[in-house]
């Protein structure tokens, strides 16, 4: 008898964690949202402007003179070790092509047109005024117009969608509907206004976006997004779901300890978790976290101290290429770390890739962008265990064989119950609008399809 | 907080197993590789042995470059509302730095003061290595010893300036006065930098030894704060015939019966710390969160430093602000919670501002990063260089801000002949720079104790 309870005894303490873990737990509050808070100077909160102009993307002679000025008097850089690629971070023989390039050959005038290529806006919420694009698609009488919202993430900008837009908004016989996309840069990124008082994290940045979508007449729309952009998406979607009809995410990712605990059971059983042509995308777990630790220093810093390393991304345009392009290059594919050139030629043009760095440069916004990790990495933010409310809006998502992280449908589901799909694609990294437009975008669509079949919901504008 | 413990305390259980496993089959001693070669290729059977004077230079072309990148800087994101020091150096704190370096500090003047002490290089390994080497003026009957000290990351040779005049002269009550060594580490300020992948802190180690065997001192003491501190662990682990003491003011283990001890402490206090010293180190949640808050430079430069290095490289208002940041935070926890940083607490602008042009001139910022990344490779932790007990005997010095704190009970796992440690209630990170006498007198206090305890050992206790 004393035999069994001594074998007994633990098994049940063992098995209490997935039940506490997964059923009995229960789900933290829904957090209550000042949908008013105000994140502007004090003195505009009587005076707010509620208008919505046209905003034009300007490339200033004095801004590119001294940018260009700068990129020419820099300094020179600690040659890298031998036979190191990109192991050390950015190879600094690749510096000079580059900045070379910047300065000598990446044609601003033209950029600046190709920029504005798509009506820009502005408008102020909550203090601060937000930049978007909205393509509003022409469509026959019989095709309904659907509001998508487009969020993207660190270190990218809008200019991430540029080429995923005309296959986003096209009108095709294959379907009854068309996107109109609203596409804004997130608060302290690019155009659009940083915050004046610390507390805009990602829940915060949500109720922006909702107010936005709000000023702009939308009653009900679908959401898509990656890296931060996913995160606050999915934010939405939790907080919102009479607004958000659907959500998109190209980085899903779940943080519960129940996730974590799962992720644990499939590294001792894993076909119980993922399917086993998948495996190796999450496992081994100390693979996996040994690359994340590799990764991650820079979310570390900028989750901490984002105004000291800000200072000389502010000031150096080739320190803040440097920064930069190191993600475009090892979140594409983390081979690439090998790679003498960080394969950053493999996808992308220079053009496009300064582009991006144009809207954090002639915007001086990368500390303030870089806030937004050392705001949603607070205790504050962290309290509100967004990761614990499940979203109860049907939900898609697409993974990409190089992203950062990778979550089968199972542990997925424990914060979205509505999943609907996971497309997973043998290609594409964590740029993934940029990098394969018209897979993204084909997706994105096949979702929206799905979503609509789902609710037969007409979207009232 | 009760869960916690109860957690730790499972922990605790499955690590003592793990390590008494370990302990049972003690480690491998590491090898290092005789061939290793720092330098290109070519100077290999060609490099310069001698020893060479050398004199900083502030160059006219360096420094008006460096003003005017001062002077017409971009303009930085204002600082949150009502926030100091929280997110990293406030900018509305960065101003008056700038505005002193650039019309201010006095280049001809400092420069003469780096110089005050006789410079010189020598190749090691294919290495120019700087040092500083003073020796002392005292009366006869009066012994000089042989002093390295050693400096580390984000600090230089700079750091011991006021100390060093304390350490080579007489002092009443010692019959000893020291002869000091100080040089740059490789990849900082006036050292050659590797050119190759590799060099952690058991090579540097190899190449200090040379040095101080190549100026005619086959044994010696070693003084060591931040990286000078691991420098020293290593080398009196991998060469304790060499070295007759070693006084630590960044004194930390990380030997299995070192962190079994510590996680012993975070359940039963009394058995491991003095209770009025309990607060320096637990609750472990507590001190784990600080180091946390504070250790993204060093994940970053442990992984990605060359990509960070090119702003620090281009921007002197950058490079101020990332090292500035660590001698405002580590010299008090609460200066972090100062609009000012607490920054002209106890260092003048010169003082800080002389640190920052050993980086600037010598470009060294990248290089001098790296070596966070080279010692927490694979290959250098391999070689488990923590797992070693050192017979040398040990003094350490502990500031009251100082980032990690602990007691002799955990100390004594790697270093068994722990003389003695001093418990400051003052005193911050860059102890040398901040308190220069205390600084001086503990370790006069320490070496006397290492030749008391040295006459009565004869040969060195294993």
């Amino acid at each position: 008898m004393s035999r069994l309870l001594f074998i007994a005894l633990p098994l049940l303490v063992l098995a209490s964690i997935p039940l506490y873990l997964l059923v009995l737990k229960s789900p933290p509050p829904m957090p209550k949202l000042d949908l008013e808070e105000w994140w502007g100077p004090p003195e505009l909160k009587q005076k707010q402007d509620t208008s919505i102009k046209p905003f034009e993307i300007t490339f200033s002679e004095t801004m590119v003179k001294e940018l260009k000025e700068r990129i020419k008097k820099r300094r020179p850089f600690a040659p890298p070790l031998e036979g190191v690629g990109f192991k050390y971070g950015f190879n600094s023989k690749q510096l000079d092509s580059w900045l070379k390039y910047w300065a000598e050959e990446y044609p601003f005038a033209e950029r600046q047109k190709f920029l504005n290529q798509y009506p820009h806006f502005k408008t102020n919420i909550q203090g601060l005024n937000i930049h978007f694009m909205r393509i509003t698609p022409k469509v026959p009488k019989d095709v309904e117009i659907v509001p998508l919202l487009l969020l993207h993430g660190w270190p990218g900008s809008v200019r991430e969608f540029y080429e995923a837009i005309p296959h986003l908004t096209a009108v095709s016989k294959d379907r009854n509907f068309a996107l109109e996309i609203i596409a804004p840069s997130l608060p302290g990124y690019g155009f659009s206004d940083a915050a004046v008082r610390p507390g805009l994290a990602a829940a915060e940045v949500a109720v922006i976006f909702k107010n936005l979508m709000a000023r702009l007449g939308y009653k009900q729309y679908y959401v898509q997004g990656g890296d931060w952009g996913a995160l606050i998406g999915s934010a939405m979607a939790t907080f919102f779901p009479k607004e958000i009809i659907g959500f998109h995410s190209n980085m899903a990712l779940t943080l519960s300890p129940a996730a974590t605990f799962l992720e644990f059971v499939g590294a001792l059983f894993p076909s119980l978790i993922v399917e086993p042509e998948l495996a190796n995308r999450l496992y081994p777990l100390s693979e996996k976290y040994s690359t994340l630790l590799e990764e991650l220093g820079y979310m570390h810093i900028q989750a901490t101290k984002p105004d000291t390393v800000g200072i000389g991304l502010t000031d150096s345009p080739a320190g803040l290429l440097a920064y930069i392009l190191e993600k475009f290059s090892t979140w594409t594919n983390p081979d690439f770390r090998s790679k003498e050139d960080g394969g950053l030629s493999y996808r992308w043009t220079k053009d496009q890739l300064i582009d991006n760095l144009m809207l954090y440069w002639s915007t001086k916004s990368i500390v303030t962008s870089m806030r937004l990790y050392a705001e949603s990495f607070s205790s504050r933010h962290f309290d509100l265990k967004l990761d614990e409310i499940q979203v109860q809006v049907p939900t898609w998502v697409l993974q990409a064989k190089y992203e950062l992280a990778y979550q089968p449908p199972c542990i997925l589901k424990l914060k979205y119950p509505k999943l609907v799909n996971a497309s997973v694609i043998e290609d594409g990294g964590h740029f993934l609008s940029f990098e394969l437009p018209e897979i993204f975008a084909k997706d994105v669509l096949k979702a929206i399809g799905e979503f609509r079949k789902l609710k037969n919901v007409k979207t009232e504008l | 907080m009760s869960r916690f413990t109860t957690v730790l305390a499972v922990a605790a259980i499955a690590v003592a197993f793990w390590y008494i496993f370990n302990w049972l089959q003690p480690p491998k001693p590491p090898q290092l590789d005789p061939n290793a070669w720092w330098g290109p290729i070519e100077l290999k059977g060609r490099e310069d042995i001698s020893i060479r004077p050398f004199e900083i230079k502030f160059e006219k072309k360096v420094i008006d470059d460096l003003k005017y990148r001062l002077k017409n800087h971009r303009p930085f994101a204002p600082p949150l509302e009502g926030v100091t020091f929280e997110y990293g150096f406030n900018t509305a704190a960065l101003e008056p730095w700038l505005k002193y370096w650039a019309e201010e500090y006095k280049f001809a003047d400092r420069e003469k003061f780096f110089n005050q002490f006789p410079h010189f290089k020598t190749s090691i390994k294919g290495l120019d290595i700087h040092f500083i080497r003073v020796k002392p003026q005292v009366s006869a009957g009066v012994q000089t010893l042989p002093l390295l000290l050693l400096h580390g990351w984000p600090g230089s040779v700079r750091e011991f300036y006021e100390a060093i005049p304390l350490l080579t002269s007489q002092n009443s009550g010692y019959d000893f006065a020291f002869e000091v060594i100080v040089p740059s580490l490789p990849g900082y300020g006036f050292s050659d930098a590797a050119v190759r992948p590799g060099l952690s802190l058991p090579y540097v180690a190899d190449i200090f030894r040379i040095l101080m065997k190549r100026l005619g001192h086959d044994k010696f003491y070693i003084q060591g704060g931040d990286w000078g501190a691991a420098i020293a662990s290593a080398m009196v682990t991998l060469f304790p015939e060499d070295v007759l003491g070693h006084h630590s003011n960044s004194a930390v283990t990380q030997h299995p019966h070192a962190l079994l001890r510590t996680l012993l402490g975070a359940l039963i206090p009394s058995l491991i710390v003095e209770d009025h010293l309990a607060e320096r180190m637990y609750p472990l949640s507590k001190h784990l969160a600080y180091l946390l808050e504070e250790f993204g430079y060093f994940h970053l430069q442990a992984t990605k430093p060359d990509t960070v290095g090119v702003s620090l490289t281009d921007s002197p208002s950058g490079l101020l602000a990332y090292i500035l940041e660590k001698f405002a935070v580590w010299t008090r926890k609460e200066h972090k919670f100062k609009s000012d940083g607490g920054l002209g607490f106890r260092f003048s602008k010169e003082k800080l501002i002389d640190n920052l042009m050993v980086y600037w001139i010598t470009n060294s910022i990248t290089s001098s990063m790296r070596f966070y990344s080279e010692n927490m490779s694979n290959k250098f932790r391999e070689m488990n260089l923590e797992a070693f007990t050192s017979p040398v005997p040990t003094w350490a010095l502990q500031a009251r801000d100082e980032l990690v704190y602990q007691p002799p009970a955990v100390l004594r796992a790697k270093y068994p002949n722990l003389l003695n440690v001093t418990v400051l209630d003052d005193g911050g990170h860059f102890l040398a720079l901040e308190l220069p006498e205390v600084f001086a007198e503990d370790v006069f206090k320490a070496v006397h104790a290492f030749k008391k305890w040295r006459s009565t050992h004869s040969k060195t206790d294993h």
